[in-house]
């Protein structure tokens, strides 16, 4: 008995162990299989770089840049790949800066060469300071030289691609956007060198008693993702392969030129003529060494020493007035065609009583649907900043709106310690859901918050993305029920609706500010607060005096806040040496006045260039408001021609007489030694300047821009001349682009973890019941003993 | 022999059986919830084309955008229809938020379709998008808008790009439109590449231009 028991027992014994191996091996599968996914989710969001090349499977080489690189004026060739450049290799900039009183004017000449076998077309993109005036381009092709020539944009266009179809060398230059121009290039000789002069126009900047102004010579920093070309060299049959993937890794990965080498390859040579128009005190350049020279008539001239380290920052000088000179106004005038040109600058006097007024802050915060993700998030915190920086005398009230509003206290209460704590813990809790109506918040934060007290500011903040479509209602109520209240808007997000969020801050007289990220929030916020914290010069007019009409520009002129200048410009229908501007206005409470006679108005030149892109730009924003756009277009097409200025209607087109690549001429053709026209100030990029006092470091510099170039690979660029390439570039040299949102759902993934969890919650319960199974005889005959 | 068995393995069917039970019921029904959650994201976008429809065809021509529901953030704009494909689906006003849950949305701060400029119009891959792959060069696509304008665009090239480069000028010379998603189609998972389909409007289809050059290669090596 007692054998056959055991007997028995042991078969099930070895069916239960076996049972158990194996459902702990299922389980385990299981366990690994879904491991395995969860990571592999996990990794794919990481390895975004690797996805990217294998999808495109060309391998990507050092040197090849996107327009959105470019820092600095640069000539790109189209690349075999879409969307990717090859920055033609740059021999030599030379940079003269003339400063005239409130004026700048630069002059950027730069030579390029054509490294390839083939003809090409290059898109010459340049990054200026916001309202500069671009007005004239030279270029020389080879042997080719020719001037551009002002044409409304749509018939410049046209000139270019006919010429460009014809083989004759020929060029545009366009605005893409205020601040971004490109020139194409068409019909460049394979190893032509191509020299591109530029001259712009733009204003000193003026703040707080110091002048200052920048010009943009940043290196592109070039596209270098991680080397993904391997060789493999099996040696000796083996099988094993010892082999460094890259051998020449180090030249590829180099993230940042040496300086050395830059200056050699990349070389800049600046010169700045300061005129400043009074005496000058201290001049800085924080980030380049310069050498100075005093002139006869009082400038001085500056230029960059040798030693210097040229192209890794931003040029930048700024000057002050020497002691006791400090100008806090000025008036210049030109006359053009009998027409009279001013500019006046003045900064108002500072308030003795430097205390902060007393403020009454309404907040208004959109919790709206469209807000949802990031923008709520980033709207939350520069709120929560903006409370924590309010003053036991401020008094405040924050109203958050949906489709439906709630203020958080009936009305303005003082801002205490406790207040201000309870009202951050309640926008940390804001979600964004619902509808966007704005107009009844809007109204309930400038109709019925109560009287201003006396002496204090009230301000109106407004946070949103502006996702809103009734926006000439919104404009009108802040018109009409704004009354002593100024409205800032704070744009949220990467795409908000700038145009309203910029309309309502003009009416609203206060100003906008943009946060794209929640990187931007502190430095973005910091500005704002500067300004609603300071007294700032409101109601500020300006007019003519002595019996004369002109326009003035803007109008109305905007509040003043800390150290800022107004500046103005003006134009008279005729030559006119007398009379005065007055201007008007208060701070803090007190009245203030200023007259300006014209009679002391210094002669400059440009002041008419300054005006026509002044207006321009009015003009542009105006145009954002009314229904009548065609006849704004016109007033701008004329106003840009009359002055020569390129805009947004009219560009600059270059067309060479000859065809430089007529029908039947082979491709390569021989290299053409350049021999400049005279009067031609080239002279600096051909390396007669101190900086470069002999030939020989010339010709180094050209053996190492090639050698740059072999990196880039010259197989890279496209042969032939590829218009939507060219566009391309123009398109895509916006740094304002379309960012896309995210459009994948995780259902997908979801779905197939889920149904991974039910298989295995399935596996699981098989496993268990076949191994129950074989308990369950053992169980009745236990329970039947103990019975 | 026998007490050795029971005893090395005393209770454990009866006492470990329910929480292991438990334990199971409770991994089928989170794995339940997940495919249903995934469900839902495919029914509420199916669902809400049909209710966009209505809610266009009554909106369409009217000067006053209106709302599909009351509590939506967003309205409706136009209908998109690959004629080829024979899809067709109604655009939101605005991507950001939640309105890509319900259908195709244009981005803010670009040109309404067929205005002058680049109209940006991005959709889910999976739902309502999953078409896009399908799109070839030469394709046409109408585009109704909700003031009654009719315009008809012809694609171009398609390209993948990062969401933060996109290459996609919104004030480009022409009339275009770019039809944007995530990429690849397939993954499971969120990542920074788009697939982007250029189209410009055509006016008379009878007068073509040509094709510039073949396009970029994408779509046909995909």
């Amino acid at each position: 008995m007692l054998e056959d028991d055991d007997f028995l027992l042991a078969t099930p014994q070895r069916v239960i162990r076996a049972r158990m191996t194996r459902f702990a091996a299922l389980a385990l599968a299981a366990c690994l299989a879904m491991f395995a996914i969860l990571v592999s989710s996990a990794d794919a969001d990481t390895s975004d770089t690797t996805a990217y090349t294998s999808a495109t499977a060309v391998p990507r080489l050092a040197g090849l840049v996107r327009p959105n690189d470019v820092n600095s004026g640069s000539l790109l060739l189209p690349s075999k790949e879409p969307g990717f450049f090859v920055e033609a290799p740059r021999l030599k900039t030379d940079v003269t800066i003339d400063v005239d009183g409130p004026i700048l004017r630069a002059k950027v000449t730069q030579r390029f060469m054509n490294p390839t076998e083939g003809w090409v077309e290059g898109t010459y993109v340049f990054p200026l300071p916001e309202g500069s005036a671009v007005d004239r381009l030279k270029m020389q092709v080879g042997e080719r030289m020719i001037e551009g020539r002002i044409k409304p944009r749509q018939e410049a266009r046209e000139i270019y691609e006919k010429a460009k179809a014809e083989g004759k060398k020929t060029a545009l230059l366009e605005q893409q956007r205020p601040n971004i121009f490109t020139n194409q290039v068409a019909n460049i000789g394979p190893g032509e060198t191509v020299v591109v002069q530029i001259e712009y126009q733009e204003t000193v900047r003026m703040s707080d008693g110091a002048f200052s102004f920048r010009f943009p010579m940043v290196v592109a920093p070039r596209y270098n993702p991680d080397p993904i070309v391997q060789t493999v060299d099996f040696k000796g049959g083996s099988g094993f392969a010892v082999t460094d993937p890259v051998p020449d890794r180090d030249k590829i990965t180099a993230p940042v030129l040496d300086p050395r080498e830059n200056a050699k390859t990349n070389p800049v040579s600046l010169t700045v003529n300061l005129d400043a128009g009074f005496p000058v005190g201290e001049v800085r350049t924080p980030y380049h060494a310069m050498r100075e020279t005093d002139n006869s008539d009082g400038s001085r001239t500056y230029s960059l020493s040798e030693d210097s380290v040229p192209a890794d920052r931003d040029f930048e000088m700024a000057w002050n007035s020497a002691a006791g000179a400090v100008p806090s106004a000025g008036l210049f005038r030109q006359v053009v065609d009998g027409q009279t040109y001013l500019m006046a600058f003045l900064t108002p006097p500072s308030v003795d009583n430097a205390e902060k007024p007393a403020r009454e802050v309404i907040f208004v915060i959109d919790n709206s649907g469209s807000m949802a993700g990031d923008s709520i998030r980033q709207a939350r915190e520069a709120l929560a900043l903006a409370i924590s920086r309010l003053d036991a005398r401020d008094r405040f009230n924050i109203i958050r709106f949906d489709d439906t509003y709630e203020s958080f206290f009936p009305g303005l209460v003082a801002a205490t310690p406790d207040r201000r704590e309870t009202a951050i813990a309640r926008v940390r809790k804001l979600d964004a859901e619902g509808g966007t109506e704005m107009l009844p918040a809007l109204r309930e934060a400038l109709e019925n918050q109560g009287p201003v007290e006396k002496g204090a500011l009230r301000q109106v903040i407004f946070l949103t993305d502006g996702a809103i479509g009734n926006e000439n209602q919104l404009f009108e109520t802040i018109t009409k029920d704004r009354g002593e209240a100024r409205v800032f808007t704070v744009g949220i997000g990467s795409a908000p609706n700038s145009f309203f969020m910029t309309r309502a801050a003009e009416v609203g007289r206060g100003t906008f500010t943009h946060v794209g990220s929640e990187a931007e929030i502190g430095e973005k916020m910091k500005a704002l607060f500067a300004k609603l914290e300071n007294p700032a010069m409101r109601d500020v007019t300006a007019s003519f005096e002595g019996g004369i009409t002109g326009d003035i520009s803007p109008d109305p002129i905007p509040d003043l806040y800390f150290g800022e200048p107004v500046v103005l410009t003006a134009r008279l229908p005729e030559e006119i040496k007398e009379g005065a501007i007055r201007l008007t206005g208060e701070i803090a409470g007190n009245p203030w006045r200023a007259e300006l006679p014209l009679d002391k108005a210094a002669p400059a030149t440009g002041i008419g260039k300054l005006w026509a892109r002044r207006t321009i730009a009015d003009l542009e924003t105006e145009r954002l408001t009314t229904r009548d756009s065609e006849a704004l277009d016109r007033r701008i097409e004329t106003i840009a021609l009359d002055h020569h200025l390129v805009s947004r209607l009219t560009s600059l087109v270059a067309v060479d007489v000859t065809p430089s690549r007529p029908d039947g001429e082979p491709l390569g053709s021989a290299k053409v030694p350049l021999n400049l026209p005279a009067g031609w100030d080239f002279d600096a990029v051909f390396g007669e300047q101190p900086a470069l006092p002999s030939p020989a470091p010339m010709q180094k510099a050209q053996a190492g821009a090639n050698r740059l170039m072999a990196v880039a690979d010259t197989r890279m660029i496209a042969a032939a001349p590829t218009a939507e390439a060219a566009q391309a570039v123009a398109a895509s040299a916006n740094r304002n682009m379309v960012v896309l949102p995210q459009t994948a759902t995780l259902a997908s993934r979801d779905i197939m973890i889920g149904l991974l969890m039910i298989l295995f919650a399935v596996m699981l319960f098989v496993a268990s019941r076949l191994l129950w199974s074989t308990f369950a005889p053992e169980t009745v005959s236990t329970r039947e003993r103990a019975d | 022999m026998r007490m050795r068995v029971s005893g090395r393995k005393p209770a454990s069917p009866a006492r470990v059986r329910r929480p292991f039970l438990i334990l199971v019921a409770l991994i089928a029904l989170a794995g339940c919830a997940l495919v249903f959650k995934g469900l839902y994201i495919h029914a509420k976008a199916a669902l809400a084309q049909t209710l966009l429809e209505t809610s266009f065809a009554r909106a369409i021509g009217k000067p006053e955008a209106t709302r599909p529901w009351p509590w939506a953030d967003f309205t409706t704009e136009a209908r998109l229809t690959a004629r080829r494909l024979g899809t067709s689906d109604i655009v939101l006003s605005d991507a950001g938020g939640e309105a890509l849950a319900f259908g195709p949305a244009l981005i803010g701060g670009t040109a309404r379709p067929g205005d002058e400029g680049t109209s940006v119009i991005a959709a889910h891959r999976d739902t309502h998008f999953n078409w896009l792959r399908e799109v070839r060069p030469g394709d046409f696509i109408d585009v109704t808008r909700r003031d009654g304008a009719k315009a008809t665009f012809i694609v171009r090239s398609a390209r993948i790009a990062r969401s933060d480069a996109s290459g996609i000028d919104p004030h480009r010379d022409g009339h275009w439109m770019a039809l944007a998603t995530c990429w690849p189609f397939d993954a499971a998972q969120r990542g920074p590449l788009r697939y982007i389909v250029d189209a410009e409007r055509v006016d008379d289809e009878t007068t073509l231009p040509p094709l510039a050059s073949p396009p970029n290669g994408l779509i046909a090596s995909r």
